[in-house]
């Protein structure tokens, strides 16, 4: 057989060769070594564990059955005997049909091929029968031939369904992405209404920064995008917003920002280099594409710097429309973000539009979000990078603070409050992940309470507490049937533990962690099945049954 | 005896044979596209199996022709000729019984049926021959 052949050639290379003698298979034997319950073929079981047994659970092993005669293990359990033992018995077993295989000259016909094993002799030739590429970078059907004919139906208006890709000028919208490995790669379009974001890598220097296309702004918007498939209606993609993020990673937007800022070389750094691009595209009902905007994100690349990381987003949007994501339709889906907001200046005086201008922005810095961990774990230089908290999963984070004797406690606390709570804490937690702003009864307010580490006798009232640990417990129940339970936030109550600022020898220096958790409890009571009421029999007899007696 | 030298049991023998033939060939020729959808029968296997009955069909013809006229005629040239076929069939029905891509039961009792025929055939023709040349 061939299989054994390409052993004996290949030797430390070959694949085991296949079982095929029914008294030594055993598809139940899992576990090396070590004795599989109920399998009865096992070799690795002693006779005690095989009177632990209650049944087989393979009581025959026989190859295929269409075979006029073959042997056949069968497997039992003798339940009389005292132990339980087990019975192997190999038997013949005919199969009566006068269309049994009496014999076959065709190896491949009852038994699985073995795949030929790679040898320096035979690579070229499975290369060339097996191989291909794993990805083609240009789809033919992504042609921008304007020769070949039209399909059947290209009279019917054009418009762009899902998924299909967005033709520009030259060719498509290029959303580059990482492909196989986390390089860049130029060849990913972008697709209508998916909405996409990807992080890759490119390779840079500051010398040929200048002329390396994906670091320009114009590689971005320069070709305009058609409004429609094969039409030679163009949408110019404006410059909606600039960033610039500095080397240590602060970002200021930018004024005016319709201006192009080209790469440009200027003390061993290389300045205006993109970093993000972030479109944004606004589409009608027919499929139409009619405004598109890009953001971007410049930043500043050093002479060491070998590689960035650039990170891409499209999103899509309907003309005349407000998108609010939700979180949840009504109850909360794991993994999405909560929903929160702020109560308007004025409250709690009721009027009509008392929650209308709760904000519901998609604002990350307005969600509700904790602290995120940095890298260099360093409390005070932390940039304010937040992550938004997401329903169901609970997170801890935190940073290191490095006190010295020169600090002084009430600044101290204060930033601490920052980095612990972000810039804008909110007010309220929406009970739903669908709450409208309207509905003054589905939102929750957040309890705030503050805790002391240090025992009350041991402090004095006066001194300074800076906060260490700031944890959220968010309480939420099963809402709804019993079928289709819905998540409902129904209690969030933030905690803020407090310690007090031991002041330090001059020249000593303290290092105390600062961390911040999310918790998720499910609080739901048990549920209790309700059942209809009995449906009632209800006969009356029409009014003149007893015609003409009544 | 009569001065008849044609052997009745060898006429019995072919047209027996004869319509056995045609069912054996309708048969088999089932049993082939049975095994080509039940199994995994590919095309460079299936082309010499039929290949094989078919030429098997084409020989009987003759073989059947010739010996029934051979007899007949007391030629013994004729028949000789078709004892020649006869051992072409023989030959062709030895690879349906041992060499097919699938041997089913039924094609080992069907095939060993028309062997033992084509064998009883050969002696008759034999006979025959040496009775018609003495």
């Amino acid at each position: 057989p061939a299989d054994t052949r390409g052993a004996a050639q290949v030797g430390a290379y070959s694949a085991p060769a296949p079982v095929t003698d029914v008294a030594r298979l055993c598809v139940c034997d899992l576990l090396v070594a070590q004795c599989d319950v109920n399998c009865c073929c096992d070799p690795d079981c002693s006779p005690e564990e095989f009177s632990l047994f209650t049944a087989c659970s393979v009581p025959v092993v026989t190859g295929d059955s269409h075979l006029c005669r073959q042997k056949a293990a069968v497997y039992s359990l003798d339940v009389e005997a005292n132990p339980p033992e087990r019975i192997f018995q190999l038997t013949d077993q005919v199969n009566p049909s006068i269309f049994c295989i009496h014999a076959t000259n065709y190896k491949q016909a009852l038994h699985l091929r073995s795949p030929e094993m790679p040898t320096p002799e035979n690579f070229d030739g499975l290369l060339n029968e097996f191989g291909s590429a794993a990805f083609n970078a240009e789809p033919e059907s992504w042609n921008m031939d304007t020769d070949a004919p039209d399909p059947p139906g290209a009279n019917e208006t054009q418009r762009y369904e899902y998924g299909v890709p967005i033709q520009t000028e030259d060719a498509f919208l290029r959303l580059p992405s990482p492909v196989v490995s986390s390089w860049c790669s130029d060849a990913n379009p972008a697709g209508f209404l998916v909405n996409q974001a990807t992080k890759c890598i490119r390779s840079v220097s500051v010398e040929k920064c200048e002329s390396i296309q994906a670091l320009n702004m114009l590689f971005y918007i320069n070709s305009s995008i058609l409004a429609v498939p094969k039409s030679s209606q163009l949408v110019n993609i404006s410059v909606q917003s600039t960033v610039v993020q500095s080397l240590d990673g602060m970002r200021t937007s930018l004024k005016g920002a319709d201006v192009l800022r080209l790469p440009v070389i200027l003390d061993e750094l290389c300045l205006n280099v993109v970093l993000g691009v972030s479109y944004h595209i606004t589409y009608t009902d027919t499929g139409e594409i009619i405004e598109a905007a890009a953001a971007f994100v410049l930043g500043a690349i050093t002479k060491e710097a070998l590689s960035i990381q650039q990170s891409f987003q499209i999103s899509f949007a309907q003309v005349d429309t407000e998108p609010v994501p939700l979180s949840g339709n009504p109850g909360y889906v794991v993994g999405l973000p909560v929903r929160a907001g702020f109560s308007p200046p004025g409250y709690p005086f009721p009027t009509e539009c008392l929650f209308a201008a709760l904000a519901l922005s998609t604002n990350k810095h307005r969600q509700l979000s904790i602290l995120q961990s940095t890298p260099t774990q360093d409390c005070l230089a932390a940039q304010g990078a937040r992550a938004p908290v997401l329903f169901g999963y609970n997170m801890i984070s935190g940073c290191k603070l490095r006190i010295t004797a020169a600090m002084k406690c009430q600044p101290l606390a204060q930033t601490l409050l920052d980095v612990l709570k972000g810039q804008s804490f909110p007010e309220y937690v929406a009970s739903f992940g669908n709450s409208q702003a309207q509905d003054v009864r589905d939102w929750v307010p957040i309890t705030h309470l503050q805790i002391s580490e240090q025992r009350i006798s041991n402090t004095l009232q006066s001194s300074c507490q800076i906060p260490v640990s700031f944890g959220i417990e968010v309480k939420w129940t099963k809402y709804g049937s019993l079928v289709n339970p819905q998540a409902r936030i129904v209690n969030v109550t933030a905690t803020l533990t407090t310690t007090t600022l031991k002041q330090l020898p001059s020249g000593r220096e303290r290092t105390i962690p600062i961390t911040s958790s999310v918790v998720f409890t499910d609080i739901s009571s048990p549920a209790e099945p309700g059942y209809k009421a009995w449906p009632t029999i209800n006969i009356k007899l029409p009014f003149d049954f007893f015609y003409p007696f009544v | 005896s009569s001065s008849q030298l044609s052997s009745l049991p060898l006429q019995i023998l072919f047209y027996v044979n004869g319509i056995y033939y045609i069912f054996y060939f309708l048969a088999t020729l089932a049993m082939i596209v049975y095994k080509s959808q039940v199994f995994s029968y590919p095309d460079d296997f299936l082309a010499p199996d039929l290949a094989v009955l078919f030429l098997m069909a084409m020989l009987e013809v003759p073989r059947l022709y010739l010996g029934c006229k051979g007899n007949l005629r007391e030629e013994e040239a004729a028949l000789g000729l078709s004892l020649g076929l006869t051992v072409g069939s023989v030959v062709l029905s030895v690879y349906l019984l041992a060499w097919q891509t699938y041997v089913l039961w039924a094609d080992v009792v069907l095939t060993a049926v028309l062997l033992c025929a084509y064998g009883l055939e050969s002696g008759l023709k034999v006979t025959a021959i040496a009775a018609f040349v003495s």
